[in-house]
């Protein structure tokens, strides 16, 4: 340690997170938000088929995500669109106008260029043919492994939990490389009751790995409410039991997201190895849209939560910091609803996969794929 | 030359896949200082240490679907379920997960499953089974079963290569009891190819693993009566060599399929399918199984004995079937 103290600022810096992190988070939440707004609207004329809205944890997927650097890896579920939006996109070049010189980080000059990730995304989840997956699977059900863009995406099967071990194989593998890089896997808090919950967060404990489990409790899984699903006062009281370390934050106080998420990170470059961070919602949407599972909830309770919107907050506290005025707030809000509109256009515009897509194969090219396009039964039958 | 067992050709491979390949790393209960249940990754903890060697909880969901995870990144995991009856609590994780993936968004999964199998050993409804046809069913997996300690080795080497999750069937019974003088150097069988383990004119035998054995044994049973039969070791179950076995059922105009598994939905039923479909003209006779009774395995051994498919069963249904 050097002798000499370093210089102390005149004025102490201002409270909480790094406004350069404000700016880029309050972008990205936007976008989060108008892509939702635009989906639900789709979904209610029927445009779509089934749409799973994020509307209500834009501060947790974003605030978490933001903390990670160049291919740390993320595995999301279904509300996480931010935390896909926050890995993937580099804003100062998606929107300019609303970034400043020394915005662009080291990892957004890797990233390719945004746009066509955005249409990529947006393709795929109308199942086109320019879509990740060209088709064949849905919405957030694909993955995308980019070491030279920084990007380590692994999304989800519908069966959730199941990815919480596969997240903590990232982290093995991190382990084994001898890398200080991070993996940040999102479940909700349903998908804690499965065994898979607890083989991953167990062997996590023993192994050290570098993960960091974030449960979005938005106290609904589909129907069920939290005193059906598990009787502990909260969640993150699991993680001693898993020898963890663990926390509970307000998943709309995006200071206090982000800073306990950074904790965890620390955490997990250092050796001291994972978290289970749990992250508090408000109910904001059903579990799909217009499947008759928001109605259940109590009025009044809907009503609360409705009331908890994480935009909102997070405006008033950049107004409240003189980091935003309303104006900027609204021009942010329609930059990101300019971007979301014409992606979405020009993904309604794409083709339908080819025929093809869905006889493709299921071997990766080999002996053994070689093998299986020999035998008579392929693709027909008979 | 030196005299190598099955399961010492299971732990060349083993060794020899992690000396090439630093990628390759091996995940399983009590295989790091123990080595394994039965000791097929004896002496590899010692040389390639804990990351690469990984003794894991008492878990398989949590194990296979870490291994996916790590597959993703540029791992070729190895892992060993302490006996094959247990994979069942990491079947989602296979079935949904592993298999799929490829199809879905194209991330090769390098991936091999060690299941030790099958009875013989009185060991009960739970360290018996023969479960292949569960994983035959699913589309993305492959699927294989050596039956002699020259595969058993060549047919790992090619697992651990391949970009695609192998299911891979070591049968118990075969570990300490089948011997073979196997040369150095670096021996591969392929994937997807059977094997005519004895050439015959009148019955072609379809099996795979100890009942190949058996098999054999049956063969030179009758050949004491004048019925000549071929035998095929279908090695690979999935993706299926047809080539290889429509070429033998087409010569010979009779077949016997012959599985440890159950026989109900067990995977001869595909093969009888297959062959039903494909070389019907040929045919002379019913296709036959001689298979596993619809039942658990029972523990006392005499009890097991007479549920299995050993040679007098197919002794059996051979001559049953020469006589068409």
């Amino acid at each position: 340690m050097a002798a000499s103290k370093p210089p102390q600022p005149l004025s102490p810096a201002p409270a909480g997170t790094d406004p350069r992190v404000l700016r880029r988070a309050h972008f990205l939440m936007r976008l989060s938000r108008a892509w939702d707004s635009r989906f639900e609207a789709m979904a209610r004329v029927g445009r779509i088929g089934r749409w799973y809205s994020a509307v209500g944890n834009e501060c947790t997927t974003v605030g978490t995500s933001l903390a990670l650097g160049a291919n740390d890896a993320i595995s999301t579920v279904h509300r996480d669109l931010g935390a896909v939006l926050t890995h993937y996109l580099d804003p100062t070049r998606l929107a300019p106008g609303l970034f400043e010189d020394g915005d662009q980080t080291e990892w957004d000059a890797l990233r390719p260029p945004p746009q066509a990730l955005l249409d990529q995304l947006a393709s795929q989840v109308f199942g086109r043919r320019g879509g990740f997956t060209r088709g064949v699977d849905r919405s957030f059900h694909y993955g995308l492994i980019k070491p030279e863009w920084g990007i380590r995406h692994v999304g989800m099967i519908s069966h959730l939990g199941s990815m919480i071990p596969v997240a903590a194989g990232l982290a093995l593998a991190n382990l084994q490389d001898g890398n200080d890089r991070a993996v940040l896997g999102f479940i909700g808090e349903g998908a804690t009751s499965q065994g898979d919950f607890h083989e991953a967060l167990n062997m996590a404990g023993v192994m050290k790995l570098p993960l960091i489990l974030v449960v979005e409790n938005n106290r609904y899984a589909f129907s069920t409410p939290l005193s059906e699903q598990y009787a502990c006062e909260k969640l993150s009281d699991r993680a001693p039991g898993y020898g963890i370390a663990g926390e509970t934050v307000d998943g709309l106080d995006f200071d206090a997201v982000h800073a306990a998420m950074n904790r965890a990170v620390q955490r997990a470059r250092t050796g001291e190895g994972a978290t289970l961070l749990e992250c508090m919602l408000p109910r904001m949407r059903g579990h799909a849209e217009g499947d008759g599972s928001y109605e259940l909830i109590p009025p009044a309770e809907r009503e609360e939560y409705l009331k908890q919107d994480p935009l909102v907050r997070f405006e008033a506290m950049l107004v409240d910091r003189a980091l935003a005025d309303v104006e900027r707030v609204k021009e942010v809000t329609e930059i990101a609803r300019g971007i979301i509109e014409d992606a979405v256009e020009r993904a309604m515009a794409t083709e339908e996969p080819l025929i093809d897509e869905a006889t493709r194969p299921v071997f990766a090219p080999g002996e053994v794929a070689t093998a299986f396009a020999r035998q008579s039964t392929e693709v027909t039958g008979g | 030359m030196a005299e190598t067992t099955y399961i010492d050709a299971i732990r060349r491979a083993l060794g020899e896949e992690m000396d090439r390949d630093e990628a390759v790393f091996l995940m399983g209960q009590d295989i790091a200082a123990f080595g394994g249940a039965f000791r097929a990754c004896k002496g590899l903890f010692e040389k390639h240490g804990r990351l690469r060697v990984i003794n894991t909880p008492l878990m398989e969901s949590g194990t296979v679907g870490a291994a996916l995870g790590a597959a993703l990144v540029g791992k070729r995991p190895v892992l060993e379920m302490q006996f094959a009856d247990f994979v069942s609590c990491g079947f989602n994780q296979i079935v949904n997960n592993v298999a799929k993936t490829y199809y879905r968004w194209e991330a090769p999964v390098p991936m091999v499953i060690r299941l030790p199998f099958g009875g013989g050993a009185g060991a009960g409804p739970f360290h018996s089974q023969s479960p292949e046809a569960w994983f035959a069913h699913t589309p993305g997996l492959c699927v294989v079963a050596p039956s002699t300690p020259r595969d058993a080795l060549g047919m790992l080497k090619a697992a651990i290569r391949d970009p695609n999750p192998v299911i891979y069937l070591e049968h118990r019974f075969l570990y300490r009891r089948e011997k073979e003088d196997l040369p150095e150097g670096d021996l591969l069988t392929p994937l997807g190819r059977a094997h005519v383990a004895r050439e015959g004119k009148h019955v072609t035998i379809l099996t795979w693993s100890w009942t190949l054995h058996e098999s054999l044994a049956a063969a030179e049973e009758l050949a004491k009566e004048g019925v000549s039969v071929e035998v095929v070791d279908l090695r690979t179950l999935s993706p299926l060599d047809e080539d290889t076995i429509f070429t033998s059922v087409r010569k010979t105009s009779k077949v016997l399929i012959v599985h440890e598994a159950t026989i109900t939905a067990g995977f001869g039923a595909e093969l009888a399918a297959r062959v039903a479909d494909q070389c019907f003209e040929w045919l002379d006779g019913p296709v036959r199984r001689v298979a596993y009774a619809d039942r658990p395995s029972p523990y006392n051994k005499k009890l097991e004995q007479s549920l299995l498919p050993g040679r007098e069963r197919i002794t059996a249904a051979l001559r049953k079937l020469a006589r068409y």
